[in-house]
């Protein structure tokens, strides 16, 4: 294999790759990017085994071929060449990759190509097409929210499926970690009507973000029960799905919540993050305190430190009392685009509904603190 | 650290057993062990002939055949044991009890008022001895450290005052089983290198200490070994764990042997946390095998839990999981829960999706109702004794049971 390429573009190409491999590997090609050059393009991979990433990149390729490097130790030699640079990506006779640039030489060993784990077959029957504004939104509202709890596995991802509401069907995400959910849907994708209900590992879900970040196209997106395929630019990502069974969200979110509040959200959020300062215990509780027209909040520490600040705000419900983890509230709120969010309680033991005043696709529930 | 020598550390004399002759006069002069299945405390006569305490009986009786046991008077103990800190307590307000029957004192600002340590510590023997019938040894020195090895040394019922400037050429002379943290393994780790005594290890170089017990042990006992020992007396602690232990004898390590006694134990503890009301985070399971080697297991929860149920159910997890990584273990002599990481009485809720690991999680329905029955449980304890109630499940672990509740809950009171 030999061949020129631009610095960038590998360069992006191998922050993708770097990312896919595990820090640790027990076994020693898995820490590798496979690099297999042909036509005018270079094509790399990399694995964790669950997730594969494959990404073209234009080079000029003077005699096709392939092998595998230790991602990490090239993404830092490329991450270190000058801007603008041209590398030359060279097979040596002993086996070692030749990585040149401008007057620098790096010579890389590499294990067999012939080992690289292949990503087995199979069918992907369901195919639709996304815009990538579209698929960053179900994302960024809602992973937040992922589980990290290796117990309840079936909620370390996000559960994307088609459901049926009264105005028609939608594409929806939910995550949820047993404290607070975030459900955010978008108009239904043609071809996406059929979909199984799945649930995207965390790891995907970050690099299939990485992927499209900053970018408008649209992302082709196929799936069967057990995998997910994201094609975008010339890379594609195939990963295995979570095999277990997503609880029934629906269930926790109330509909006869009728306590309704209305707050400026970022002053809102503000507000917590000083009253909160004084809590040194790690759920950071702060108090709620709603009669008409006005919040208290207020928070405490074991230590006898404390903390209160009122806003003026729209409530016009009965009185009520109720905690919530401050880090909690805050996250929710960080994810209102619009100017208000829009509170319903019931009560201080039950689950609080939270909106975006100006997004009718995107809903939270959080499950107060017994303070 | 202080200059002068004002440390106290007060210690009362074969406790149990001393309470025990002073009480029926018959006893006095002869070996007499408190307890039964297994010796809880002995006294003097009876540690002439090799008794000690946690013996089995069986073995005891063997060393000293006229060995008389009785079956204690715990809440005498606990009385007398309260007399007697009292009497430290008129000579100074800082004063911090350790358990039962040892506290320590700090007396560097009542020497105006009642004289120098050692007058005081006088005073404090005289009293003792006249107004309860007991004696108690006194160690003074300049740190807590050496304190409490003077009044070991001091044993039986006497004093030892060790002056700043002699207080290394002491320490050195002594076997390094006096110190705090060096039990029979340590003990048996040093003397495989050749250190016997506290001078012996103090000439050892920090290194080499810290291979042979770890970095921070190895570190800490060195320091001790130089009496550098800066620790403060407390008079006030909040508690930063609650623990309790259960000595089995040699049993199978097999589940109908540990489930009993871990539920018994995470009965007493998780009782006490939420008395306190502060749950625990942080769950840690001692197992000691047959032999003297120990191995602990912990896990931090995501919420805290004060829960029996709930405790029961990480502690037989824990230690399952860790026999399953011990395969070669075929018998073990003790199981030991320590919850730590105590939190408040916050508590974030879940949302009630009512999965199947609903009742491990305190912030569901399910946890919650645990938490509400156990502290119904507690009511009726309180009002009623500790007898009055219990998990079925743990009914099977009475008979069993060597060492009465009523010294655990000695052993455990919160001082």
């Amino acid at each position: 294999m030999k061949l020129r390429i631009e610095r960038a573009a590998l360069l992006k190409s191998l922050q993708h790759m770097q990312s896919v491999v595990e820090r640790r590997n027990t076994i020693p090609i898995l820490s590798n990017v496979l690099l297999d050059a042909s036509g005018a393009k270079l094509a790399l991979t990399a694995t964790d085994l669950d997730l594969w990433m494959v990404e073209h990149v234009a080079a000029t390729v003077e005699q096709p071929g392939g092998t595998t490097v230790p991602a990490q130790t090239l993404y830092d030699i490329v991450r270190k060449l000058p801007d603008g640079a041209e590398v030359e990506l060279v097979t040596e006779t002993d086996g070692r990759l030749l990585v040149r640039a401008g007057r620098s030489r790096f010579h890389l060993p590499s294990l067999d190509r012939e080992d690289f784990p292949l990503m087995p077959d199979g069918d992907l029957p369901h195919r639709f097409n996304l815009a990538a504004a579209d698929l960053r939104r179900l994302i960024e509202k809602t992973r937040f929210a992922i589980s990290t709890e290796e117990t309840r596995y079936y909620l370390t991802g996000i559960y994307l499926h088609a459901a049926k509401t009264e105005t028609g069907t939608t594409l929806r995400a939910v995550a949820t970690d047993g404290h607070r959910l975030a459900r955010i849907e978008t108009a239904l994708p043609k071809g996406a009507a059929q979909i199984p209900g799945v649930i995207v590992p965390r790891k995907v879900v970050t690099e299939m973000y990485r992927l499209i970040e900053g970018a408008d196209d649209d992302v082709a997106l196929s799936l069967s029960d057990s995998k997910i395929r994201a094609e975008f630019n010339g890379a594609v990502l195939t990963s295995k799905l979570i095999d277990g069974t997503f609880p029934d969200y629906q269930r926790v979110i109330p509909s006869g919540n009728d306590k309704m509040l209305e707050v400026d959200a970022k002053a809102f959020a503000a507000a917590i993050d000083r009253v909160s300062t004084v809590s040194t215990e790690k759920s950071r509780a702060v108090k709620i305190a709603l009669e008409k027209g006005k919040a208290t909040l207020s928070a405490s520490s074991a230590e006898n430190a404390s903390a209160t600040e009122e806003l003026a705000v729209g409530y016009d419900a009965a009185s009520i009392e109720i905690g919530f983890n401050a880090r909690y509230l805050i996250e929710i709120l960080g994810e209102i685009d619009g100017e208000s969010a829009e509170f319903a309680f019931a009560d201080a033991v039950s689950p609080t509904i939270v909106r975006d005043t100006t997004d009718q696709g995107a809903l939270y529930v959080l499950m107060p603190m017994r303070v | 650290m202080q200059s002068v020598a004002a440390i106290l550390h007060a210690d009362l004399d074969a406790f149990y057993a001393s309470v025990e002759q002073l009480l029926d006069p018959a006893l006095r002069g002869r070996p007499i062990a408190v307890g039964g299945g297994v010796v809880l405390a002995a006294s003097y006569e009876a540690k002439a002939f090799g008794v000690r305490s946690a013996m089995p009986g069986w073995q005891a009786r063997k060393l000293c055949p006229e060995l008389i046991f009785v079956p204690g008077h715990f809440s005498e103990y606990q009385r007398l044991g309260d007399a007697a800190i009292d009497v430290l307590r008129d000579y100074t307000p800082e004063v911090e009890r350790i358990s039962i029957d040892e506290a320590f004192a700090d007396v560097a600002g009542s020497t105006r008022l009642f004289g120098e340590p050692a007058a005081i510590a006088r005073l404090v023997r005289a009293r003792v001895r006249d107004e309860l019938g007991l004696a108690i040894s006194i160690g003074v020195a300049r740190t807590k450290h050496l304190a409490k090895i003077a009044s070991q040394v001091a044993k039986p019922d006497g004093l030892v005052v060790v002056d700043p400037d002699t207080e290394l050429g002491f320490l050195h002379g002594l076997p390094v089983e006096l110190m705090w943290g060096v039990g029979p393994v340590t003990k048996a780790r040093l003397a495989d290198t050749g250190v016997t005594t506290i001078g012996q290890l103090a000439q050892r170089s920090p290194e080499a200490v810290e291979r042979l017990l770890g970095r921070a042990s190895g570190r800490k006992l060195l320091d001790l070994a130089w009496n550098r020992d800066a620790r403060e007396i407390q008079t006030h602690r909040r508690a930063h764990s609650v623990g309790a232990q259960s000595a089995l004898g040699r049993r199978p390590a097999a589940e109908h042997v540990y489930r009993p006694a871990l539920q018994h134990l995470a009965e007493r503890i998780a009782g006490r946390l939420r008395a306190k009301d502060r749950p625990c985070r942080t769950v840690t399971v001692r197992v000691r095998f047959a032999d003297l080697r120990s191995v602990t297991r912990a896990v931090t929860l995501r919420a805290p839990i004060s829960a029996t149920a709930t405790l029961t159910e990480i502690a037989v997890d824990l230690v399952s999981g860790l026999l399953r990584d011990h395969p070669e273990e075929k018998s073990i002599s003790l199981v030991a829960i320590s919850a730590s990481d105590l939190g408040g009485a916050t508590l974030q809720l879940e949302l009630p999706f009512r999965l199947r690991d609903d009742g491990s999680r305190p912030g569901t329905r399910k946890g919650m109702a645990r938490e509400r029955a156990d502290r119904a449980v507690d009511a009726i304890r309180a009002r009623f004794g500790w007898e009055a109630v219990a998990y079925a499940s743990s009914q099977n672990a009475g008979g069993a049971r060597a060492v009465p509740d009523a010294f655990r809950s000695l052993a455990e009171k919160e001082l």
